[in-house]
């Protein structure tokens, strides 16, 4: 048995080694957490990164992914950075997230510019080519990209000749019409399914040339074929918006951190 | 000046302060009460745990003066103290793991005194305020984890809240005064920072004070010695004849085994801060309100484990009976064997059952820890939907597959793969679930999956569903028996005008 001088003297000792322990060289402990390397907010991996973690999710290449893809050069031809910048500070319809911080969202303002200007360089040059959606096509490529107000009734003329064979009654595409699509998705949403297409999935963009449209459509008929489309949207829910969110559902429903 | 003159001025103000406070007259029988000479290491982990308390409550009240606690700033306050204030991770690390070792020393405490049988008479209330003081400790815990205002914290209050969202008729009260509102909001922090800074340390401090006044009053039990036999009449006398014999005094002779101890103690917390760092924060605070990371802190490992492992229909009945039972069991413990034999080997059936309930425990908190469930956090953002689940869809299956990502269903299911493995992959979902099973399992939930139900409109619902109904090999049909789906026959517009879109239940999938 020791004696209790022993055991005093132990437990001096080990108070006073848990106290130097902790306070003895701190700063190199194995625990202290690292400060998050610092990025340069721009640079083409920043760019890359943020979109793979935070876009690449629903806007992807070719026929991959389930919203319009963004690594494609038809949609930064005609697209401005105004346009972006906008979509992804205030998000778009139901299911795009807004990303600017005094939204909620996750990145400042700068980012969100940053971010733009990384994809364009990335994408709109031509990097990725005729990998792009509409890539290769020389076509005429200037319906702006953004809606323009149109005239519903010219609307379902342009609906019947052009996309009535495959979103018509027996049509293999399935209704763009249907009310609960409708609800889901902006009339932007709309112009840009209609304008950029996905070929791949076989759905033509109207920017280009078609077998019996040799020019595709016009701004115009654009315009008056979503307004035609977008009637068919409950108006009581949406006001001819689609922002139907749940009112439990905070604004930023879903951008997560992206820095 | 001699020096008595110089000795009395010196004691005089001591003199004085104990004539009129009796500081050292109350106080001398915490130090020096006789302990039972038999009282060796089994002893000691009371005494940690009280370390561990009043490191908790130093360190707390440090990081009190630097946190904010306020919805938006709470989280950035964390990595200000991480990064800018010296030893501030240092402060957070130990107040954490302090945390989680006073629990897991509280066990151990509490299982030492179960098995010598030392809640029997006259300690009955010793062990109910020890029960209420775990209480208040897990209350302390679970209400700290929150103080973070990371994803784990939305997590645990969204299981929490979920919990108590089962009450039968009052669930939908008791959530708003639980998060102080429908949703976690800054309300839900504000209230939780109170109870976590106020009122449960209030109580747990009363409850340390209560406990000790009691063991000072019934003194600690001696080791159990089969045939040593609790009888509550002449308990008492025997008790006290035999430390005013045999006992020795907590102070300074038992006391050093404490010290000893409560040393290793502090050194392992000391090493344990130092090596892993503080906890979190985790992701920034995402007011996404179904939160998808499912790790509690480890004093909750275990409940989080047995909730995963309960059969769903189960579940109400197991979550809200289950913890009351718990409680009254344990204060029924002292009531229930008051008297009689102390000794382990004397009592084979209680140590069984003591067994028993460690090993679940242990075993429950490795289900917890070990499964893989881990949720890919930017599942939803990062990885595409493959092409051939997206290739010949209709333009309502499309958005139906955006709502899928958008609703962060790919964080625990795969899809072509790729995706969390929380739930199982839904590639082929199709060909074991009609779209009405589909319909119930998203709004309902149900296993580890949360209920959607009001978070998803009747739109996003109906679109999802049809999009999981399509999830099957090529060649067979979507599971909206019989046959395949037909496109829509077009509408008029005019009439699309008129469909009702109030209706929050998704029935316009059978309507094609
Ligand atoms: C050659 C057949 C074809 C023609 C002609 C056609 N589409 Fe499509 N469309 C598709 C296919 C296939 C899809 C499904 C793939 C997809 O969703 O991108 C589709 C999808 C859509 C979508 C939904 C896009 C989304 O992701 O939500 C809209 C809106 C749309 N088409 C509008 C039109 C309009 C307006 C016209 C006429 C100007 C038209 N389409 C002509 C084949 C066609
Ligand atoms: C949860 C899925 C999702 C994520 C993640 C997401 N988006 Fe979107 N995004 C959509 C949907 C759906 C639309 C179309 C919405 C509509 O119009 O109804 C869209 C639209 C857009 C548009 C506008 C396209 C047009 O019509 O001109 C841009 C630009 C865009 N997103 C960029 C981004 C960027 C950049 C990110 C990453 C920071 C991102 N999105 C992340 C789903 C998503
Ligand atoms: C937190 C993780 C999580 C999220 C988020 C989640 N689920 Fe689940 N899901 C699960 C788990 C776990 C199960 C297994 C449930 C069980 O055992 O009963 C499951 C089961 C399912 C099933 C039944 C699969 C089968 O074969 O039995 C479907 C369908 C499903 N989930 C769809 C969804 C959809 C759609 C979403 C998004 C709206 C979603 N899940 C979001 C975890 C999750």
């Amino acid at each position: 048995m020791m004696s209790p001088q022993t055991y005093r003297l132990l437990a001096c000792v080990l108070v006073f080694s848990a106290i130097v322990f902790a306070f003895v060289g701190c700063d190199r402990l194995h625990g202290k957490p690292t400060e998050a390397a610092p990025t340069v907010i721009g640079s083409p991996s920043w760019t890359q990164s943020t979109f793979n973690t935070s876009c690449l999710g629903c806007h992807s290449k070719g026929a991959e992914g389930a919203a319009i893809p963004l690594m494609n050069a038809g949609y930064w031809k005609v697209a401005t950075d105004a346009h972006v910048i906008q979509v992804l500070s205030h998000g778009q319809g139901v299911s795009m997230p807004n990303y600017l911080d005094s939204d909620g969202g996750p990145l400042t303002s700068d980012e969100i510019a940053a971010l733009v200007k990384g994809m364009r360089s990335m994408w709109g040059a031509g990097s990725l080519g005729g990998q792009g959606a509409q890539g290769g096509h020389a076509g005429q490529g200037d319906i702006s990209a953004t809606v323009v107000a149109g005239d519903a009734a010219s609307g379902a003329k342009v609906f019947a000749t052009a996309c009535a064979s495959c979103h018509g009654t027996g049509g293999s595409a399935g209704s763009v019409t249907d009310p609960m699509y409708l609800r889901l998705i902006s009339d932007q949403g709309l112009w840009s399914a209609v304008v950029y297409g996905r070929t791949e999935l076989g759905s033509p963009a109207w920017n280009q040339p078609m077998p019996n449209h040799p020019t595709g459509l016009t701004t115009t008929e654009v315009a008056d074929v979503v307004s035609w489309i977008a009637q068919a949207r409950p108006v009581s829910k949406a006001q001819g918006q689609a922002k139907v969110q749940t009112k439990s559902q905070p604004k930023n429903q879903n951008a997560s951190d992206t820095k | 000046m001699n020096r008595e003159v110089i000795l009395k001025l010196l004691k005089s103000p001591a003199q004085w302060i104990e004539e009129r406070t009796g500081v050292v007259a109350f106080s001398a029988p915490l130090l020096f009460h006789h302990v039972p000479r038999s009282a060796k290491w089994w002893y000691v982990f009371g005494s940690a745990t009280l370390m561990f308390f009043t490191i908790q409550i130093v360190t707390g009240i440090c990081l009190g003066t630097m946190y904010a606690p306020s919805a938006s700033n709470a989280w950035e306050s964390l990595r200000f103290i991480d990064e800018e204030i010296p030893f501030g991770w240092m402060l957070r690390a130990l107040h954490g793991w302090s945390s989680s070792a006073m629990v897991v020393m509280m066990a151990i405490h509490m299982l030492q005194v179960f098995m010598h049988g030392s809640f029997k008479f006259p300690r009955e209330l010793n062990w109910i305020t020890g029960v209420f003081l775990l209480l208040t400790v897990l209350a302390l815990a679970f209400t700290g984890q929150v103080m973070r205002w990371d994803q784990d914290a939305y997590w645990g209050l969204g299981i929490g809240a979920a919990i108590v969202d089962r009450v039968p008729v009052f669930g939908d009260q008791m959530r708003a005064l639980m998060l102080g509102g429908p949703i976690i909001g800054g309300e839900t922090l504000n209230r939780f920072f109170a109870l976590h800074v106020f009122i449960l340390p209030g109580a747990a401090i009363a409850l340390v004070g209560l406990h000790m006044t009691l063991i000072i009053k019934n003194g600690i039990s001696e080791m159990p010695k089969p045939g040593e036999i609790v009888v509550p009449s002449t308990y008492r006398e025997g008790f006290e004849e035999r430390m005013k014999k045999t006992g020795v005094p907590f102070f300074p002779d038992a006391v050093q085994r404490d010290m000893v101890f409560c040393g290793v103690c502090l050194l392992l917390l000391v090493f344990l801060a130092a090596y892993y760092g503080p906890f979190g924060p985790g992701g920034m605070p995402d007011p996404t309100l179904i939160n998808t990371n499912p790790r509690p802190d480890y004093p909750f490992m275990w409940i989080f484990g047995a909730v995963s492992l309960l059969p769903p229909a189960s579940e109400t009945a197991i979550m809200l009976v289950a913890p009351v039972v718990g409680i009254v069991i344990l204060v029924a413990v002292p009531f229930l064997a008051n008297s009689g034999e102390r000794a382990p080997s004397r009592r084979p059936g209680m140590m069984l059952l003591a067994v028993v309930v460690v090993m679940a425990i242990v075993a429950l908190t490795w289900e917890g820890v070990t499964s893989p469930w881990s949720p890919v956090m930017d599942g939803w953002s990062a990885l595409p939907t493959p092409t051939q689940f997206v290739k010949g869809r209709t333009p309502l299956q499309m958005q139906g597959a955006v709502v899928f990502q958008f609703a962060q269903c790919r964080n625990c299911h795969e899809l072509g793969g790729f995706g969390g493995k929380r739930g199982p992959a839904l590639d082929e979902v199709a060909t074991r679930m009609s779209p009405d099973q589909l319909i119930r399992q998203v709004q309902q939930g149900g296993g580890n999956m949360p209920a959607f139900g009001k978070n998803l409109n009747s739109a996003q619902m109906t679109a999802i569903v049809d999009f999981l109904s399509t999830l099957h090999p090529e060649n067979e049909a979507d599971s909206a028996i019989p046959g395949a789906q037909l496109p829509l026959p077009i509408k008029s517009p005019l009439t699309m005008n008129t469909v009702s879109s109030g209706a929050e239940t998704p029935a316009g999938i059978h309507s094609r």
